[in-house]
């Protein structure tokens, strides 16, 4: 027995040995290098006059591929900056570049950094870690402010509590980023508080890029036409519903399908209904004079009588409540919608349309233009997204390393680091064709194209950082492909029809703070909402009255309104 | 098979057989479609999602070969069989002096020392004191150590553990005193070898703790080497469910669902194998040797 003892002693020993010896060295104390002063001055002499100043940039003309040279790497600091990153990674489930990738060495070669790039996690999690980081003053030199809710109210809690630094003297060390990914005012501003500007917003993953799609072989079977009303979406979603259109000889389609996404009312992919009648958002943008909830204004109420309408009529897949975007994301492919609100890449990417594709192979989804409903202005809905916030941390900056993350920052934006960390190595991951468009064809080894999996490490920033939504780039990242009837499923052709479409902009909204009782308040509305239109609570006058009266009695959301109304108005949003 | 039973015992039996029923469905069905979910092909799924029966003919290993050919797939795992080993035996390693320790009723301040190992169960000192103490006082971030120590001694662990050497009758170790062992020559020579169900069992217990745990890792570990397995199938579930704002084609083999559930029984499978191994320490006897009073 004792040998056995022995035995086991030996082996913990051996497992301590081995776990000693796995665990990476701690990484040694950073020793700030601050970049001689000609270095950064010689960048600063460059910048236009305007992007010195300490607000955002002036607003310029959406650019094409960056054109800007790489910064000269003859003023490097003698000894490397070492600069640690935290993001959200373009693709979660690929891993961080590994040590020995490109990035890497070219980053140090011609900037002299050491750059560490850590994968924030998700959610949650994400900015849990981020918080702990805080906690401990141990954020790193640049990072995504990740928040579940607002990346903006991160910024201003970090801001609160000293932990970030102003940028605005970086700007002008970054005349090319400035003009590429810094160009929109109403987003750019968003960082800025009280008169500072207290981090970067970059440029957002494509916005205004999910629309309402039609089968178009239901439409033709049935003989009828694109509908271009409310009414006449309920009088072909009926069709839809009733006639067969998919002529197995089952009653198994639905004119309308969807599902309710978490946030307020019917949420984003319903809200094609409420745009129809110019209040697609929570928040009535469209008549400044009378700024509040879009709740309270007549056309909210018709929009919510159709939906209810739908919804009485049996013409939509009647688990909208209750599923998820998975589930959804199941159902469309198997044939059971005729109409939908779908993201332009989920619906058309070679990957997601080959699962609609190989059950019906006739089957072709058409966008459908905004739809009209009352009198007033339509939208086909709002936008609000703005691109990630990052931020410098005020011990980075202390440290005097803020020179090297505007040179970073604006390396990344000169056509070698744009192509490199959003594409790889020209040859290899990409190659440009005749007009200067990235494609993969021709490559010599097709797995080692950029869009290949196995090199979604090398690009994990590439949706963070990097990416303008140039055309040209869009075209490069979302590739037509062809149906199994030869048919081409043009992703841009979508992307495009949705992004031109009248949206009403609701960016500011992301000015908005949460109320303290967001929780009960919100609850309140949805479940309100859902017993309206689901038929389960009566609406008319009086049970409106009654609703609006609560919204106010019992969850105060008179006051939210005010204070939103006062902050937008401060912010110069809202005229006073 | 029920002729023994009178008619009041029958109608027990039946109602507890009926119960143990359900009971048993409620747990393998669910299984059951998780092994069914993971073995579907994409083009089955998307025309009808999971069927509850397939032939293993039909079966798919894609969703397993997407998360096997992950190339930090094998890194991953390795790091999380370090922390699981080191973590178990640090863990028992600690556990058992402390348990036996307290377990004898002679022990100097025994009350106190209890009450302050109670105190920690009952008010947990929160993330931030925490995170201050391993990152910063003791720099173990991107470090093993940080994921293993903290939580190298569970409470519920002791506890269970002194009650166990509690109930080996004194007898024993006085007869081991008698002929001159110590008390770490009792522990090892004595309690230890009578103790083999406790010990498995918890360091069952601390092992599957240390397979599972995501929470540390993501805090402390930020170099993608040191990596574990519960992080690592997170991030692909993750990146899986924002397919759609990802320029490339991510799942090509498997739905998101096959990924999911194959991605539960990989992480499930080390803890199933070694579990029959373990149960029967489970269920035997506390003492495996005694005297007679």
């Amino acid at each position: 027995m004792s040998k056995k003892i022995v035995l086991h002693l030996v082996l913990i020993a051996l497992t301590f040995a081995l776990l000693t010896a796995c665990a990476a060295p701690t990484p040694e104390p950073v020793k700030p290098t601050v970049p001689p002063a000609s270095s950064s001055s010689s960048v600063a002499s460059s910048a236009p006059a305007s992007s010195s100043s300490s607000v955002a940039p002036t607003a310029v003309p959406p650019t094409v591929a960056p054109t800007a040279t790489t910064p000269k790497p003859t003023n490097t600091p003698e000894k490397a900056v070492d600069l640690e990153i935290w993001l959200i990674p373009t693709s979660s489930q690929a891993p961080a570049p590994a040590d020995n990738w490109i990035g890497y060495k070219t980053i140090k070669d011609k900037l002299n950094i050491n750059l560490k790039y850590v994968a924030l996690p998700t959610g949650a999690d994400g900015e849990t870690k981020l918080n702990a980081a805080a906690a401990a003053n141990a954020l790193p030199d640049f990072f995504e402010t990740v928040s579940t809710t607002s990346e903006r109210n991160k910024l201003i809690d970090l801001n609160k509590q000293g932990l970030v630094a102003p940028v605005d003297s970086l700007l002008p060390m970054m005349p090319t980023r400035v003009k590429t990914h810094y160009n929109d005012p109403s987003s750019f501003t968003l960082a800025n508080i009280d008169g500072k500007q207290m981090g970067f917003v970059e440029k957002p993953n494509l916005p205004r890029r999910e629309g309402l799609v039609i089968r178009k072989d239901w439409l033709d079977k049935l003989g009828l036409k694109m509908p271009t009303t409310v009414d006449e979406l309920i009088a072909v979603a009926k069709a839809f519903t009733t006639q067969d259109p998919d002529g197995n000889g089952k009653n198994d389609t639905y004119g309308i399908g969807g599902f309710f996404d978490g946030s307020w009312g019917g949420g984003q992919r319903f809200a094609f209904i409420w745009g129809a009648y110019g209040v697609p958002d929570l928040w009535n943008w469209g008549d400044p004079a009378n700024f509040g909830l879009s709740v309270r204004t007549p056309e909210f109420r018709q929009a919510l009588e159709k939906f209810r309408a739908i919804n009485d009529a049996k013409i939509i897949d009647p688990d909208w409540a209750t599923i998820n975007r998975d589930e959804f994301r199941i159902r469309w492919p198997q044939g059971r919608y005729g109409i939908m609100w779908e993201d332009f890449s989920a619906l058309s990417s070679p990957a997601n349309y080959a699962k609609f594709d190989v059950n019906f192979p006739t089957g072709e989804w058409v966008p459908v233009p905004a739809l009209k409903g009352g009198s007033g202005k339509n939208y086909l809905a709002a936008y609000g997204s703005v691109g990630i916030f990052t931020a410098v941390s005020k011990k980075s900056m202390d440290a005097g390393k803020g020179p090297a993350i505007a040179k970073l920052l604006e390396w990344m934006a000169s056509p070698e680091g744009y192509y490199l960390l959003g594409f790889g190595v020209e040859g290899v991951n990409y190659k440009l064709d005749k007009d200067g468009v990235v494609t993969t064809e021709g490559l010599s080894d097709p797995k080692l194209a950029w869009t290949d999996a196995s090199q979604q490490a090398n690009t994990q920033m590439r949706n963070q950082l990097i990416y303008i939504n140039d055309p040209k780039e869009v075209q490069a990242r979302y590739p037509s492909s062809a149906s199994k009837n030869g048919r081409t499923i043009s992703q841009m052709a979508f992307y495009q029809f949705f992004s031109t479409q009248p949206w009403l902009d609701s960016i500011p909204g992301q000015l908005i703070l949460k109320p303290s009782n967001q929780a009960d308040l919100q609850r309140y509305y949805n479940e309100n909402f859902q017993a309206f239109a689901l038929g389960t609570k009566p609406l008319n006058d009086q049970t409106w009255a009654d609703f609006l009266k609560g919204l106010d009695a019992n969850v105060n959301a008179a006051k939210w309104e005010a204070d939103t109304k006062k902050l937008l108005q401060d912010a110069g949003v809202l005229k006073k | 098979m029920f002729k023994s039973f009178r008619r009041d015992e029958l109608g027990f039996q039946l109602l507890i057989n009926a119960f143990l029923l359900i009971v048993l469905l409620a747990i393998v069905i669910p299984l059951w479609r998780v092994i069914m979910t993971s073995f579907t092909p994409l083009d089955v799924y998307m025309k009808g999602g999971t069927p509850m029966f397939q032939l293993p003919w039909q079966w798919s290993l894609g969703a397993y070969e997407q998360l096997l050919t992950h190339p930090t797939f094998p890194r991953a795992t390795l790091n999380s069989i370090i922390i699981t080993l080191g973590g178990t035996a640090l863990s028992l390693f600690l556990t058992i002096p402390l348990s036996y320790a307290l377990s004898t009723r002679t022990l100097p301040g025994r009350r106190i020392i209890i009450a302050l190992i109670l105190f920690t169960f009952l008010f947990h000192v929160g993330l931030i004191p925490t995170y201050l103490l391993v990152a910063k006082t003791l720099g173990w971030s991107n470090n093993f150590l940080a994921v293993i120590v903290p939580p190298a001694v569970g409470v519920t662990n002791v506890l269970v553990m002194m009650r166990f050497f509690e109930g080996i009758p004194d007898e024993i170790k006085e007869s081991a005193r008698i002929d001159g062992a110590n008390d770490l020559q009792v522990l090892w020579s004595i309690v230890l070898p009578l103790s083999k169900p406790i010990i498995l069992t918890i360091g069952l217990f601390y092992a599957v703790y240390y397979w599972n745990e995501f929470f540390s890792p993501m805090l402390y570990l930020n170099d993608q080497n040191l990596q574990t397995l519960p992080v690592l199938l997170r991030s692909i579930l993750i990146g899986q469910n924002f397919s759609e704002y990802v320029d490339v084609d991510v799942s090509q083999a498997a739905s998101i669902e096959s990924l999911k559930s194959a991605a539960v029984l990989l992480t499930m499978l080390p803890m199933v194998l070694v579990y029959p191994w373990i149960q029967r320490y489970f269920t035997k006897g506390t003492l495996l040797g005694g005297v007679k009073e």
